[in-house]
Formats: C-alpha cells, structure tokens, sequence
C-alpha cells in the first residue's frame, strides 16, 4: 500500500485520546476507587478483566512523567506505582461505549479467555512469574477496539469482508488497512512506551517466531488465541480457529499433548468467570 | 482577612526588603502587615541594598520597576543569577505601561509582579502566596520533587515540640551503588523515582493526615507515620519494593538474580539485585528533645538493618536514654 496512506492511518489511531469501554467492569472498578478499603489486589483483579482499562493503566505508569519508560507491565504493580488518586482519576475519566454491539461484547469476552489461557500456557511451559503473560493475551486484540474507535467505518467494511468472503478479521484487515492489528499493536505499544516482552507478545502473536527478544511471550500469546478460539470462548470477530504455528510450541518445549492439561484446566478458570458477562 | 493573621506556613517574624523611591509604594506595602509579622527594611536607592542584600538575604524582596539609579529588573536579575540567593522570594512592581512594553518574560527573574497602584488587598494576597510558593518549591528534592532536608528537618522538630507521638522510617537502598555503576545514573534515577513512588503511595494508603515523606537525597528517604501503624506501613513497602524493583534490571540479569559489577576497590564481582532497608525510630511520650537525636539513633538502626542483605525493616524499641 501506498506509504503514505499507512502514515496518515497510523497517525489516526495513534490519536486515540478516549478509548471507552464496557460498562460491566467499569461499574464495579468504579464502586472499588470510592471505597477506601478496597485493596489494590482487589482492583487489580477487577481491572485485570477489562483490555481498555488494562491498557490505560499501563499507558499512564510507562509514561515519561513517572520517570521509569518500559519497565512495568503487571496491572497490581502499575496500581502501586500509580496510587489511588491517579487510578481513581484513570477510571472516572473513562467513557463507555455509545452503543454496546455484539461483535464487541464478544471481542471482550475473547480477550480475557484469551488472558486466562496465557497464564496457564505459561505455567505448563514452566515459565517464570506465568501471571505477566495474560496481560499480553488481555491486550493481543487491542488494535482492533482502537480501530474499531478511531476509524468505524473501517470495522464495518471488515466485517461485511469477513462475511461475504469468509475470510478471518485479521486477513479482512489487511485487505481493508493494508494492515492487521497486530501491526496496530506494534505502534500503540511504542507511542505508550510499553515494556518490550509486552510489546513483543501483542506484536507477534500472528507471526510467534519473528518476535525478536522474547518469543516466549509471542509463542505464548499465539498458543492461547489458537485453544481459545478453539473452545469458542467469546468471539475474535470471525468464526475460524487462525492456524497453529508448531514452532510455537518447539520454542516453548511443549508437545501438542501438554495442550490437553492445559485445557483442563482453562475449562475450570472459563467456569470460575462464568458469572462475568460483559453483555 | 485579618492582616493581624500569621502569614502560613510561617511561625516567626519575616524579613522583608523594600526597594522604592515612590512613597505610595512604600505606605501601602508598609502598611500590610504589623512589623512583629513582617519587619521591612526600606531602600530608596537599588544600589545601596544590594550589599546587604547579599550579606543578610531577606525572606521577601520587593522591588520597584523605577529605581532612580538602576533599573529594578537588573537588580531582580542580579539577585536570581546567583544559585545561593535564587531562593529569595522576589516581587516586581510594575506600571500598566511595562505589560505592554515588555515582550520577553523569560529575561526577567521575578517571581510575581504588583501592577501600580494596588489595592492592599490584593497585594496582600500576591506576597503571602508567593512566599507559600518559595516555602514549597524551596528545599524539594529535583528528581523526585519530594520535599528535602529543611522541610524534613523542620517537620520532625515541630513533632518533637508539640510533644506528638510519631514513628519515624529512614529508608535506603542497598546494592544501589552497584546497580548504578553497571547501568549508568539515568537508570539509576529510574529506581530512584520507582522507590519513592512505592514509599508515597504506601504511606499515603494509611490516610493520615501527619503522615509525610521526604526525600534527604540519592537513595535516602524518610517518611512519618503514627506509631501504631509504621510496621504495616514497613512490611508493605518491602513487599511492593522487592516486586517491582527487579524490573529495573535488564532480562539476563533478572533472570540470573544478580549482576557483575566492580566494587570500591575496582575489583570485579557479584551483587544481589537491590533490597530495601528500613529503620524506624519512635517517639513514645516525648522522649526525644531534638532532631539529632532521632537521626542519631537512625543510623545505628540502618547499620543493623544493613546486615542483612534482604530487604529488612527494625524498629527501635530501646529506651531512648540509653540509646545515645
């Protein structure tokens, strides 16, 4: 595509000043910042189920002003680094959606399946603090929420591409853009100063092997959208399962059958947020 | 508002200097204050106040745009230029005529200006904030805007005097000096600015309204809180430092848990990713008389709580008279 072209849309989405989001996990993080005994786990946790707010709050503790670019990218230390003035100011600034669709609800629904595989892909893979890489999952689709906001006639066109052709998001993306959201990603995670392991998981969880300092977290993202997608667990914006790279799990030493365990135990975690519905 | 009222935060008589040849300036600021709040002394001349401007510094400077033998922003810059005196509050008065004149506000030093003539009220209110102002930004610690020594030093004694009960943490770093030789001072500052943002956001969690933390400089703080609460306040600090401080160091070295760096004598070794140390004094039923007293016992603390190469926390439980 014309280069340009591609400058002019990333210009656009980089723009992003309101990203809304759901009202479910608003709400209750809302109720959470005015009480004075909440703790910041509690938060933590709540937040930890919402890729808008997840991604504001890292925005804000990787900024230049806190004087430490890059190096944070858990919710629970982002919320200590921040303290509850400037997370309370984080939260009550935040807008909802104008209009809830479906596509989004089950976008939403997607990324936290997506969060929850991550975790335990991690641990079969026996990597170390396994809880870091569910944010990656958490935020692997949010290039598509930042379109979707900064350019909506863009999310139609997929759509009706996805549609009549019966082509996956990402393929319709490309095809509309020029390019996916993987690449969106790549750009907010640097326009954020986003940590490198963090970036490189949302960068890269199309393309795992290219992912230059830490495939792991790639790999690891690749896998989790695959079994989630898979479990049709919440939606990606179109009805296939993406292919699955084998290198991905050669990088990550694990054989197809350790996926079995870890789909056990995704059935569990999948149960345990069941009363979560973000419609 | 009562002009008899103190001028906050301050608790003793201020020094003011006055620099103008007008006597309407000279009756109208004079007359602001009673002199047992602000005592002026008065220059009709700019050239006559500027040795004792540099031997006897006032608390504020007012100076007149129109002195008769310099123009009053070249004194005002004269002032400003040297870092000892830059502190001293400065306040120009101007006429109507110089907004329009003056097109380059970067050049002058001021910290305020009056436009002449100016109702009392209204002056009044100009100079008590600007001194505010001068007391805020005067002693904070530049990296993390922390308030620094005098503020420290001044709050820990206004506690002692007021006989208040308060426990008092002197936090530093340990391997820190490693951490920045390997990894060059600006990473150093960004586990400088990280700590402090975990001891503010702990202590402030407690929502105490004595509470306080400062920044004496490098990798030491300190910070004040109710007795009753400060081994709470210690346990989470060290909980919230040790997770996060690793993220200052690169992949390998996180992963290895230690980093090879050169120590004092230049010989080459392995250091433990940095660990807090912290070291409370209490002031139980005003045991301590002054200031020295508490960093006195601070620094025997901070030794015992060194040994330990983890982060660690120890309270002083002594009697304070066998303590000295």
């Amino acid at each position: 595509m014309a280069e340009d072209l591609k400058t002019e849309y990333k210009g656009k989405l980089l723009a992003v000043k309101d990203l809304p989001t759901l009202p479910k996990v608003l709400e209750e993080v809302t109720r959470l910042v005015e009480d004075p005994d909440a703790s910041t786990d509690k938060i933590a946790k709540v937040i930890s189920l919402d890729q808008v707010l997840t991604a504001k709050v890292l925005k804000m503790v990787n900024s230049p002003i806190y004087g430490f670019p890059g190096r944070i990218g858990s919710i629970h230390n982002a919320l200590v680094l921040l303290g509850f003035n400037v997370i309370r100011g984080v939260i009550i600034s935040t807008s909802v959606f104008d209009i809830m669709t479906k596509s989004m609800v089950g976008l939403w629904e997607h990324s936290v399946g997506c969060a929850l595989a991550c975790t335990e892909i991690a641990k079969a893979a026996g990597l170390k603090d396994p809880e870091e890489y569910s944010v990656a999952g958490l935020l692997h689709d949010l290039g598509k929420v930042v379109a979707a906001v900064q350019m909506p006639q863009v999310k139609i066109d997929i759509e009706a591409l996805v549609k009549s052709q019966d082509l996956t998001y990402f393929q319709a993306e490309k095809k509309v853009l020029g390019f996916g959201h993987d690449r969106i990603n790549a750009w907010l995670a640097g326009h954020w100063h986003l940590p490198v392991r963090l970036t490189e998981g949302i960068s890269h969880h199309h393309t795992p092997t290219r992912a230059e300092h830490y495939p792991a977290s790639a790999c690891v993202v690749h896998i989790a959208d695959f079994l989630v997608r898979l479990m049709e667990y919440g939606s990606g914006g179109d009805d296939n399962v993406p292919p699955l790279d084998p290198n991905a799990l050669k990088i990550l030493k694990l054989q197809l059958k350790d996926l079995e365990g870890v789909l056990d135990q995704l059935c569990d975690k999948f149960l345990e947020v069941a009363d979560l519905s973000f419609a | 508002m009562d002009s008899c009222e103190r001028i906050a935060p301050f608790t003793r008589q201020l020094n003011g200097f006055l620099l103008t040849p007008r006597r309407e300036i000279l009756e109208m600021v004079s007359g602001l204050w009673t002199t047992d709040l602000i005592a002026w002394t008065i220059y009709a001349r700019g050239k006559s106040a500027i040795e004792n401007l540099f031997t006897d510094p006032p608390d504020l400077l007012v100076v007149d745009s129109r002195m008769p033998d310099m123009p009053g922003t070249d004194l005002v810059n004269l002032i400003k230029s040297e870092n000892v005196y830059r502190q001293v509050p400065v306040v120009l008065c101007l006429d109507a005529q110089d907004l329009v004149q003056c097109s380059n506000w970067s050049t002058i030093e001021a910290d305020d200006f009056l436009i002449i003539p100016c109702a009392a009220d209204e002056a009044r209110a100009r100079l008590s904030l600007t001194l505010c102002r001068a007391s805020r930004s005067l002693d904070a610690n530049p990296l993390s805007r922390l308030p620094g020594n005098t503020t420290i030093i001044q709050r820990i004694q206004e506690l002692i005097d007021n006989r208040q009960d308060f426990a008092l943490g002197y936090v530093d770093l340990d391997f820190f000096k490693s951490f920045n030789d390997k990894y060059g001072f600006s990473r150093g500052d960004e586990a400088l600015l990280m700590t402090a943002r975990i001891i503010v956001n702990t202590i402030r969690s407690f929502s105490c309204a004595s509470s306080f933390v400062g920044h004496v400089g490098g990798d030491d703080f300190v910070f004040i809180l109710p007795p009753d609460m400060v081994e709470d306040a210690c346990r989470q600090i060290i909980d919230r430092f040790d997770a996060i401080i690793p993220n200052c160091y690169d992949p390998e070295d996180q992963e290895r848990g230690f980093i090879r760096s050169t120590d004092r004598k230049g010989n080459f070794q392995e250091f433990p990713i940095m660990a807090i140390s912290l070291a409370v004094v209490l002031n139980l039923d005003a045991r301590l008389k002054h200031f020295g007293e508490a960093s006195q016992i601070a620094s025997v603390l901070k030794k015992k709580a060194k040994e330990n190469p983890k982060s660690c926390y120890v309270i002083d439980r002594r009697d304070h008279s066998s303590a000295a």
